[in-house]
């Protein structure tokens, strides 16, 4: 085969990355490019490496294999590995994604190669199953307890319990936060969905308040309402968030 | 328990069975003894209405005496004084009551007087049918409850099983530890063989273990040394251990796999959520009536889950309580980036 491939390894076991080193020895046109032992080595890597195939393990510190995959812009050929978690096992058969149950055998691994090869040929059918996995992973995970984002090369991780509230702004969200501010590439319905209502509040169309950092609501014009928050900060409320507001702070 | 017969619809079967055998006495004495037909519907009458309403009585006596508790001789000691004076008030009330009431005649009045010792003989057998009927009715609801007790007991003890061996393996690990080991026979085979023996000691140690009994603290302590191990081989120096144990504590007798679910949450909320390597520390010491344990790792607050109790200290918690009867024998301390969880132990004297 003339084609070299990329391959980078992120696993925070050393002993599992050796398995798949050791494995990997016998196809002589795939060049390992880095061995990462957690989420944030492993997005640099991709970035810089641009990789064919990512062999993937589900559990690692930090960034979970998961959260990586969202930060991933052009999506390669994933080979997943997980010893036991049936909610990810779950997730990989929703979306047909082939996946590694460790220990795994030779053969085991050669049947996952051929079908990694075959999809580094057929980039549709690859990207339908990354995004299949992503879409049961924003419908089944419970309340978020952090959220990881991108900025340039910059990876953060915001912890939900710093966050102060959310602005919508086009197909983003900001994340107004004790770090900062950050931009994410979701929806503010995911967002409202996905934060706990006893924390969180949809105020507006294109807002969601921590409830604790809300000092008081304001009449502003004739029937309309503006929040103000403890930093002195005032943003819009909609007819439904007042709707909202009165019952919680009631 | 509740009087097997005054309930609706075995009072109505008992009140039919009683109008049978008041008809039969009433043609007993018409047909047999030459009794005129009215004297022998007064007679039966009396005579069974009032031995109705006796043996409903006779239900308490059972229930005081129990079958079960008392010698076959005591038994019939009891109930054959009870048979007797209960046939002898029978027999005299209900003389009274003819004497008194009705105006009597006379061929019946020979009749009656001389009818005491078969009545008598009546009085006692309906007593022993009476109690015989009794016994079995409190035998059988008992035998019902005693299956019912069992198999709820039954169910008790396989949960109980069940949810143990959950929260002593984690099958994360073992799987985990398999791959570690199928990857050491490719580098290094010896290591391998090192790495199945500790596995298979740790695994086999666990498994032998129940959470209703105790074990010694050496013991206990051995098992966490072979799951340290193992946890190294699978994340090199990312763990660092220190351990500071007083010999005296040894000897001490704890709940089997109490210290386990400690280091397994250490491991998970430290060494797993962390990318620097990770400090866990290890104290035993006597205080007073109490054996100390700590356990503390390092944690990263910024993005660590580990907020508190979860199931496993929870878990450990209730059986602390539920094996010395005392509350607050565990203890939680979270301070900037350590996490640490204190066990007392009550001493018991064997």
């Amino acid at each position: 085969m003339a084609k070299t491939l990329n391959v980078v390894i992120i696993d925070d076991e050393a002993p599992a990355r050796e398995v798949i080193k050791n494995y990997l020895k016998k196809y002589d046109y795939l060049r390992i490019k880095a061995e990462c032992e957690n989420g944030f080595e492993g997005i640099k890597a991709i970035q810089e490496f641009k990789p064919d195939i990512i062999f993937l393990d589900i559990q690692m510190p930090k960034i979970a294999g998961f959260e990586m995959l969202e930060l991933l812009q052009k999506k390669p050929v994933l080979v997943f590995s997980t010893a036991y978690d049936q909610y990810a096992m779950k997730a990989f058969e929703v979306s047909a994604a082939d996946y590694l149950l460790k220990p795994y055998s030779r053969e085991r691994f050669d049947e996952a190669m051929n079908r990694a090869l075959t999809l580094t040929n057929d980039k549709p059918a690859n990207d339908k199953i990354v995004n299949g996995i992503l879409k049961h992973q924003d419908e089944n995970v419970d309340y978020l307890e952090r959220i990881v984002v991108k900025t340039g090369s910059k990876i953060s991780i915001i912890p939900v319990r710093k966050l102060f509230w959310l602005e919508a702004q086009d197909d983003y969200v900001m994340l107004h936060s004790k770090d900062g501010n950050f931009l994410k590439q979701k929806t503010m319905k995911y967002f409202e969905s996905h934060l706990d209502p006893k924390e969180f509040v949809r105020a507006h169309r294109s807002y969601i308040v921590r409830i604790s950092i809300i000092k008081q609501i304001e009449l502003f014009g004739k029937e309309s309402y503006r929040l103000i928050l403890s930093n002195g900060q005032n943003l819009p409320v909609s007819r439904t968030g007042h709707v909202k507001l009165k019952a919680i702070l009631s | 328990m509740k009087h097997p017969i005054l309930r609706r619809r075995n009072l109505t079967f008992y009140i039919s069975a009683w109008i049978v055998i008041s008809l039969i006495h009433v043609l007993f004495l018409r047909f047999s003894q030459n009794i005129e037909v009215l004297w022998a519907f007064i007679d039966s009458l009396v005579f069974n209405l009032l031995y109705a309403a006796f043996a409903l009585s006779f239900w308490y006596m059972c229930k005081s005496i129990s079958i079960e508790n008392l010698k076959i001789l005591k038994l019939i000691e009891n109930h054959g004084a009870a048979a007797a004076f209960s046939s002898l008030i029978w027999f005299g009330l209900s003389y009274a009551l003819l004497m008194n009431i009705f105006p009597v005649e006379e061929n019946y009045r020979l009749f009656l007087r001389g009818s005491l010792v078969w009545r008598i003989f009546i009085g006692v057998l309906f007593y022993f049918l009476s109690v015989a009927f009794y016994y079995v009715y409190i035998y059988s609801v008992n035998f019902k409850k005693q299956l019912l007790k069992e198999a709820e007991l039954k169910t008790l003890v396989k949960e109980a099983e069940l949810k143990s061996l959950k929260f002593q393996i984690n099958p994360h690990f073992i799987f985990n530890s398999l791959n570690s080991i199928n990857s050491l026979t490719m580098s290094d085979p010896q290591k391998a063989g090192e790495m199945t023996i500790k596995l298979s000691d740790y695994l086999r140690f666990t498994l032998s273990k129940n959470e209703k009994h105790k074990t010694k603290l050496k013991e206990e302590i051995d098992s966490i040394k072979l799951y340290l191990d193992i946890e190294k081989v699978r994340f090199g120096d990312k763990i660092e251990y220190v351990e500071e144990i007083q010999d005296k504590c040894l000897d001490a007798q704890v709940p089997s796999m109490i210290l386990q679910p400690l280091f397994e949450n250490a491991i998970k909320h430290g060494v797993y959520e962390s990318l620097e390597t990770v400090g866990i520390k290890f104290s035993c010491s006597l205080n007073g009536d109490y054996l100390k344990v700590v356990v503390e790792n390092e944690y990263d607050p910024e993005t660590s889950t580990q907020k508190g109790e979860g199931i496993g200290l929870k878990n450990i918690r209730e059986r602390l309580e539920k094996t010395y009867s005392k509350g607050n024998l565990l203890k939680i301390e979270k301070e900037s980036n350590v996490f640490r969880v204190k066990l007392f132990i009550p001493i018991v004297e064997k």
